[in-house]
């Protein structure tokens, strides 16, 4: 009896230890390699990558193997493949191998394959993820070679990818700036006139009112409207880039001072800005984070016809035209002082920092051909995906006209006069979930915008001060 | 008489709500399949499509490679089933019934890496497989359940516990070595738990994600569950195809759930013994 006792003791401490043990072997493995995720603080300094332009070009005859990752649907998989053959083509000596997978999947895998030092040698980067990439040394400097090859003022977006010291770390692969999309045949049937590049945000809510119908068809404007049961909303408004961001720019706030290590949430501007965001909610006109929740995703409401207007990114064209809307876009409204803002996210190509400096150079290689070659650039804005980065391509036929809606495509070209990033920095996701969190209790009305705000700032300044003061 | 009609109506009602409960998920998913994608996101939602889209299954079997999807589930769900019964039931056995230093330690251990949660050993093990030169490729998916899992060893093992010592007593009399008595006496009687342990294996295996999205990289090596995200448009859901495809890839499950159940109801164990 008392053995036993003394075993079930001993089975305890035992089983205790097995648990600590692989409590600590599960963190401290992912130490070493260097993970993205536990590896804060390698900072600029670890990144490896020496002056790049210094490296020898590799002879025309010496075969080099590289892995190429992007993330893709099955029609740009296929149209990516070709755009390879053709590459290869061009340059006998490289063989290229690819990795493809879904947006999500591909992201998700990455990260444990840089942790174990197997991420391929240049990847497609959701552009607001490329300084994550960056600013934990997972991706290599291309400052040099942008120099050196690239002509700037014949390219969209490579300043999109400069961080505040001015270095670069990737290569647009394509364009998605925000403008404003509106449905044409709700405009008409509430017989009000379409929207005009002269609105400010505050003409888009009065007009906004007029096409905002609850279940009994009373307008946002007319007495005994019900906010609470509302069919029809006048802008749907989602999360940062399709919603409060480029309306706080606009009004003149932001959430990153230019260091991008700094929070700027608690401003006068931001102020005016969410309480424009709240009082439209309240009213029904824009839609809440509780609306949104009834609806396939908060992608689906304005292709299946329930918003009068969005803020959208180009690719949504791609929905809006596959649900066979009639609608077109014009440039995003301006702030109270005439203030202009268009969200960008710049898509790129960035190399790793771990492949041997033959591979880099074949991987620079398969990055120019993307961005000057015009027959690659017209083939991939056939997808319609995004605006394509070589301005010659962009301004011409290939780009303007590609299909008949919407009618004026200028606008994602002129938004881009006008046009900044995310203010996204390593620690970008984190800060947004932060921002959507605090801003969240103020759209439903749980607490009041200053409280909102001066939270936000508080949480976002600690997730920056984890990262950047080490 | 009166009671016994008044119990039935009862008993009917609530037999036919909660099969409606189950009834009415599928049929949307079904009617979900067969819509245009306009009529996918309409709001409000129509329930039952104008026209039945059946071309949205053809078109699924034409975009991406869903033979070789399936093939590959297949493969993977075989070979992890078989892993499983083999390695657990071997393990689960000596767990209960043989006699070794420091068993019952051992076994505790063995629960204790149940509570390690999955996403924590995927870098090591990815580290692993890289050094073995086997990313990319199915094995890693099946390989770990021929080297037998925590859940499946404590599942075994109840399971060759409850057994009657009786039986084990007669077969060594008539001559039987433990390995015997472990396959021709004890396996064929632990087949309910077998069959238990074989569906929640092959239900795992076949839905499962995580692993297959961080070791394979080849669309043609892809699995179901992959290749049927795949489908969706980058930028718009294509949810009908892949609303399609997720009813294509249950059909295999239906079959084995199907074949398995009856061995749900049998129960050999404790009728041997008078």
């Amino acid at each position: 009896m008392k053995t036993k006792k003394w075993s079930i003791a001993l089975l305890a401490v035992i089983l205790a230890t097995v648990l600590a043990l692989a409590g600590c072997g599960g963190g401290g493995s992912t130490e070493p390699t260097g993970s993205t995720d536990a590896g804060e603080g390698q900072g600029a300094e670890g990144t490896g990558s020496e002056p790049s332009g210094q490296t020898e070009p590799s002879g025309q005859n010496e075969q080099v193997e590289i892995t190429l990752g992007y993330y893709s649907d099955a029609k740009s998989d296929a149209k990516m493949k070709e755009l390879i053959e053709k590459f290869k083509a061009k340059h006998p000596n490289i063989t290229v191998k690819t990795q493809s997978a879904p947006y999500g999947q591909f992201f998700q895998k990455l990260d444990t394959q840089i942790a174990a030092g197997q991420a391929p040698d240049v990847w497609l980067s959701d552009g607001v993820y490329v300084m994550k990439y960056a600013e934990r040394g997972a991706v290599r400097e291309l400052t040099d070679w942008i120099e050196n090859d690239l002509n700037k003022d014949d390219y969209y977006g490579l300043d999109f990818n400069k961080d505040a010291e001015g270095r670069y770390w990737a290569v647009p692969q394509g364009i998605q700036v925000g403008v404003l999309f509106y449905n044409k045949d709700l405009f008409d049937k509430a017989q009000v006139p379409y929207p005009t590049e002269d609105w400010t945000w505050e003409d888009l809510k009065e007009t906004g009112a007029k096409l905002t119908v609850d279940a009994a068809g009373k307008t946002a404007e007319q007495d005994g409207f019900d906010s609470n049961n509302v069919n029809q909303f006048g802008l749907t408004f989602f999360s940062i880039t399709e919603g409060w961001f480029p309306v706080l720019k606009s009004y003149g706030g932001g959430v990153l001072d230019e260091t991008l290590t700094k929070s700027i949430v608690n401003s006068p501007e931001n102020k005016q800005a969410v309480e424009w965001m709240v009082d439209g909610m309240k009213r029904g006109i824009i839609t809440d984070p509780v609306d949104l929740k009834s609806f396939q995703s908060a992608m689906a409401v304005f292709p299946s016809g329930s918003a009068a207007m969005r803020i959208g990114i180009y690719s949504r064209v791609l929905a809006a035209n596959e649900a066979g809307l009639n609608y077109d876009v014009t440039l995003l409204p301006k702030g109270p002082d005439g203030k202009r803002f268009s969200p960008v996210i710049a898509n790129s190509w960035v190399i790793n920092a771990k492949s041997d400096d033959k591979k880099a150079q074949a991987a620079w290689e398969w990055i120019k051909f993307w961005a000057t070659e015009d027959e690659v650039q017209r083939e991939w804005a056939a997808l319609g995906e995004a605006v394509p980065v070589k301005k010659s391509v962009a301004q011409s036929d290939v780009f303007l006209t590609q299909s008949d809606k919407p009618a004026n495509r200028k606008a994602f070209l002129d938004s881009l006069e006008f046009a900044g990033t995310l203010d996204s920095n390593a620690v970008w996701e984190e800060w947004v979930g932060k921002f959507n969190e605090h801003a969240q209790r103020a759209f439903l009305g749980d607490t009041t915008v200053d409280e909102a705000l001066a939270a936000a700032d508080k949480d976002i300044q600690a997730i920056l001060d984890t990262f950047y003061q080490k | 008489m009166r009671r016994k009609t008044a119990a039935g109506i009862i008993g009917w009602t609530v037999v036919l709500i909660s099969s409606l409960v189950m009834l009415v998920p599928f049929l949307t998913t079904l009617f979900n399949s067969l819509k245009t994608y306009k009529e996918y996101t309409a709001v409000p939602p129509k329930w039952i499509p104008e026209t039945f889209q059946w071309s949205n299954y053809s078109e699924v079997l034409k975009l991406g490679n869903f033979g070789a999807y399936t093939m590959n589930s297949f493969i993977v769900a075989l070979l992890s089933v078989a892993g499983a019964l083999l390695s657990c039931s071997l393990v689960g056995y000596a767990f209960a019934r043989l006699r070794f230093p420091l068993k019952n330690a051992l076994f505790v251990m063995v629960l204790g890496t149940m509570m390690i949660p999955p996403v924590v050993i995927i870098i090591p093990h990815f580290i692993i497989f890289n050094e073995l030169n086997l990313l990319d490729t199915l094995t890693p998916l099946w390989v770990i359940e021929w080297l037998a899992q925590p859940f499946g060893i404590f599942l075994m093992r109840q399971a060759f516990m409850n057994i009657p010592k009786e039986y084990e007593e007669s077969a060594k009399m008539e001559g039987c070595n433990p390995f015997q008595i472990y396959w021709r006496v004890c396996m064929p009687m632990a087949l309910p738990t077998l069959a238990t342990l074989a569906i929640f294996t092959f239900m795992g295996k076949w839905n499962e994600i995580l692993a297959p999205v961080i070791y394979l990289t080849t669309n043609e090596k892809y699995t179901l569950p992959i290749g049927i995200l795949s489908l969706g448009g980058q930028w718009f859901g294509n949810e009908q195809y892949m609303v399609a495809a997720a009813l294509l890839s249950l059909l295999p499950i239906l079959a084995v759930f199907l074949f398995a159940e009856k061995y749900f109801v049998q129960n050999h164990v404790s009728s041997g013994i008078k």
